[in-house]
């Protein structure tokens, strides 16, 4: 596990804010590249705000949930307000391989950074923008939040109890989703680059890649003009049946349970002890279990609701069954499962207290990804300044002074 | 047919359903030449449609003509003794290995990463599955559902208190999985050099999700306090509104949580009294206020259509948007003037739509290339290239080694 980290050597300005756009840049962190988010002390990111704080001590440094979404970013600050910052962001990014921002279109262009002037400063430089919508179309401007985003693209028309209105998400799937999707179409290019010297501007629309979630309620659109509607835990294409999740013994718990083929389907009733409903005949082959799917999810909740979720799911596997608890946020950190993936870790962030973040969430056999904690405003400022960009101390302290640095 | 961004990258896809063919797709749809080896009887995907008119034929279900794009198909059965070795010749000259088999499958089939990697050691073998390749649940049974619900996902965030948590009802964890697995997967190719050498990247659906999306929103919370919150039925509880609410002709998502943004709303509700009320001038208090609120929104949202609500409401910077039926969502100008929905050209099931790139490449796109493959459409093709004379062929297809 001693060598180098496949991005090692690629370097990205990362423009993101909020959410998807510090994920591209923590994916690509992971993988190797060294990654400088420019922020400003002038607008304070929300996300940075957002309580709880590390310590209980409120500040911008200090939120966990801040930290963990974008470790692995470095971070500079710039006031790119000002056109000498605006100067120094095109010095930086000429050193770079790699520009990531999510703004809607043409903020880039408003802060003296658009692909034009980009590509003049470093031809062949990737960027990657990942707008709601796309660079252009009729609702390239569309205001949404990564919680609403998902509605234009047919999917929350899908989530919701079978019969009933679709119910929210109550946070925003899509931005972890295309933040890290999005470092695909990054390497992509870096790779085209590698080969042909050209570089390019990805116009990534996170509602386009979102959609493609829904790729298989849309071939039903596509061949037959339906809509599908929330269908609940049922199998999204109603092939199978038992398909969702059911009560178990204590308060607000439950257990999963899907059955897609009849083996399956016979060692969930072994499991049962076969009891004299489950071999009616309604619920003999899967057509017959769907057609009757109300009567069958049930009875199976009648017999679910009389154990506890793990001890069940548990019992189940044992059968052959895939069975599984349902887990609420207080269950993960010292479940024995991802304990042994090493899927949360403890760091110390560098102002000096612990914090719990995510770790590499995909495990690679010869490369160990790099975990950081999260970033502290500014505090690659003397390494991307002074080192890469050479500017000298004294015109340093000038540009700090007078808040183009800050 | 231009070259896309992976051209030059070859792929095997030993892999079912979503979670390894969508990340193979996407390799595909840019370029990489991707051969998914299907079991004789075909990706279990050709079974479950949908399909033109509910009739069932391997050829035209949705999931498999969606998820196949651009690909070569070959038939191959793994158990077979000349079938292993064919599919050990397959590997030893690919790339990558896109697999999202249960661990102890593969190793049934003697196909685990060890045994692969002395055939072939800069191969980057992907594996996606529900639960991962170590850890107490890794040979679990699992599928998408599973997966899903063991994130704290739809505990938090999905669902009505009381009533069960809620998958968004398509292969959300799959997608996930794939997704991390595109990324992390290429990232290993393209980065051999640096690596020096192939590796296995281990994805684990429900792991990515955990992390990435539950994690990074509560996990230091938790273990710092030692609390944490559950679904509430409604899009957000701390700030207001932030809901979906039913309109006339379906639902609208409002949200609406600064300042001017809530001041749009009122003008494009005809600025109504209520709306100046003390207890409604920022989003916290409105949330603490939501039973009155929302009712009153409620009724003009009641009185209008989804699309004029969005197209108002954006016209005066609010947030507001349409809950697009997937139809809806399909042929909306926007998509259209981008091309996203293109027509393919199926040799058995005719002329279909499918959904374009997911992200535009202009020096090198991609996007859907060639329609889905038939079942061992190209067995001859590919066998033909790993050196097996048409003698070789038949008798590999005599025996049972491939369709």
């Amino acid at each position: 596990m001693a060598k180098n980290l496949p991005l090692k050597g690629i370097r990205v300005a990362n423009f993101g804010w909020v959410w998807a756009g510090p994920v591209t840049g923590q994916t690509l962190a992971f993988l190797g590249a060294e990654v400088f988010k420019i922020e400003s002390k002038t607008r304070i990111d929300l996300t940075r705000t957002l309580p709880p704080f590390g310590e209980g001590v409120p500040g911008p440094d200090r939120s966990l949930s801040n930290h963990a979404c974008w470790a692995g970013n470095g971070s500079v600050t710039l006031n790119l307000k000002k056109p000498e910052a605006q100067e120094i962001a095109r010095d930086l990014v000429a050193k770079c391989d790699v520009v990531v921002e999510n703004f809607g279109p043409g903020v880039m262009e408003q802060l003296g950074c658009g692909y034009d002037v980009l590509k003049a400063v470093k031809p062949g430089i990737v960027m990657f923008s990942m707008p709601a919508a796309g660079l252009d179309g009729p609702l390239k401007g569309v205001r949404t939040y990564g919680l609403s985003l998902t509605s234009l693209t047919g999917l929350d028309s899908l989530t919701g109890y079978a019969g009933g209105p679709p119910i929210p998400v109550e946070n925003a799937y899509s931005d972890p989703y295309n933040g890290i999707l999005g470092a695909f179409p990054v390497i992509a290019a870096l790779r085209h680059r590698d080969r042909t010297g050209q570089g390019q501007h990805i116009d990534y629309s996170q509602q386009e890649a979102v959609m493609h979630m829904v790729g298989p309620a849309f071939m039903d659109f596509a061949m037959n003009g339906r809509n599908a509607q929330p269908k609940g835990n049922r199998h999204p294409l109603g092939v199978a049946a038992p398909h969702g999740v059911f009560p178990c013994s204590d308060d607000d718990r439950w257990v999963s349970i899907a059955v897609i083929t009849e083996d399956e389907w016979k060692r969930l009733k072994a499991a049962m002890s076969d009891p004299e409903w489950a071999n009616d005949p309604r619920f003999e082959s899967a057509a017959d279990r769907v057609a009757n799917i109300d009567d069958l999810h049930a009875k199976l909740a009648e017999w679910t609701a009389q154990y506890d979720d793990r001890d069940l799911a548990q019992r189940l596997q044992s059968a052959g069954v895939a069975a599984a608890p349902v887990f609420n946020v207080g269950d993960l950190l010292n479940d024995p499962h991802y304990r042994a993936r090493g899927t949360y870790v403890e760091v110390t962030h560098p102002l000096g207290f612990k914090e719990t973040i995510y770790g590499a969430y995909v495990k690679t056999s010869r490369t160990e990804a790099a975990v950081e904690p999260g970033p502290a405003i500014g505090q690659d400022n003397d390494r991307v300044f002074k080192e890469i960009l050479g500017i000298p101390d004294d015109r340093y302290t000038q540009l700090v002074e007078d808040e183009v640095i800050y | 047919m231009s070259a896309g961004a992976l051209e030059g990258i070859r792929v095997v896809e030993l892999g079912q359903l979503v979670s390894a063919p969508y990340c193979a797709k996407l390799f595909a749809d840019f370029g990489a030449d991707v051969v998914k080896v299907e079991p004789l009887t075909g990706d279990v995907a050709r079974q479950w449609g949908p399909f033109p008119d509910d009739e069932p034929h391997l050829e035209k279900s949705g999931l498999h003509l969606f998820m196949n794009t651009s690909k070569r198909s070959v038939t191959l059965d793994v158990r077979n003794d000349a079938g292993r070795s064919l599919f050990l010749d397959l590997i030893s000259g690919a790339d990558a290995l896109i697999e999202n088999n249960l661990p102890q499958q593969m190793r049934a089939w003697g196909l685990t990463y060890e045994e692969i990697s002395t055939v072939n050691p800069n191969l980057v073998m992907i594996s996606i599955t529900p639960f991962g390749q170590n850890g107490p649940y890794s040979e679990w049974n699992g599928y998408d559902l599973n997966a899903y619900h063991l994130t704290g996902a739809s505990s938090r965030y999905c669902g009505r208190p009381g009533e069960p948590p809620l998958e968004h009802g398509t292969f959300s964890a799959e997608y996930f999985g794939a997704a991390a697995a595109a990324s992390w997967g290429l990232a290993a190719i393209y980065g051999r050099e640096n690596a020096g050498g192939g590796q296995h990247v281990d994805v684990s659906c429900a792991e990515a999700i955990a992390a990435a999306f539950v994690g990074g929103q509560n996990i230091g919370a938790y273990a710092q306090d030692g609390k944490f919150d559950k679904r509430t039925g409604v899009g957000m509880s701390l700030g207001a509104p932030a809901t979906i609410l039913p309109c006339k002709d379906g639902h609208v998502w409002i949200l609406c949580l600064e300042t001017a943004q809530w001041n749009g709303l009122a003008k494009t509700m005809g600025d109504p009294e209520w709306m100046q009320l003390d207890i409604f001038q920022d989003m916290f208090s409105r949330a603490q206020n939501a039973d009155a609120m929302y009712p009153l929104i409620e009724q003009w949202t009641m009185e209008h259509g989804k699309m004029e609500i969005m197209e108002r409401c954006q016209a005066n910077g609010v947030p507001v948007s349409a809950v697009f039926t997937v139809g809806e969502a399909a042929e909306h100008e926007h998509l259209q003037s981008r091309g996203y929905i293109v027509e393919q050209e199926h040799p058995v099931a005719g002329p279909i739509r499918n959904l374009g790139a997911p992200f535009k490449m202009p020096a090198c796109p991609g996007g859907p290339q060639t329609p889905a493959p038939l079942l061992g459409q190209h067995n001859d093709e590919v066998y033909a290239e790993l050196g097996k004379s048409a003698e070789e062929i038949t008798q590999l297809r005599q025996s049972g080694a491939i369709g």
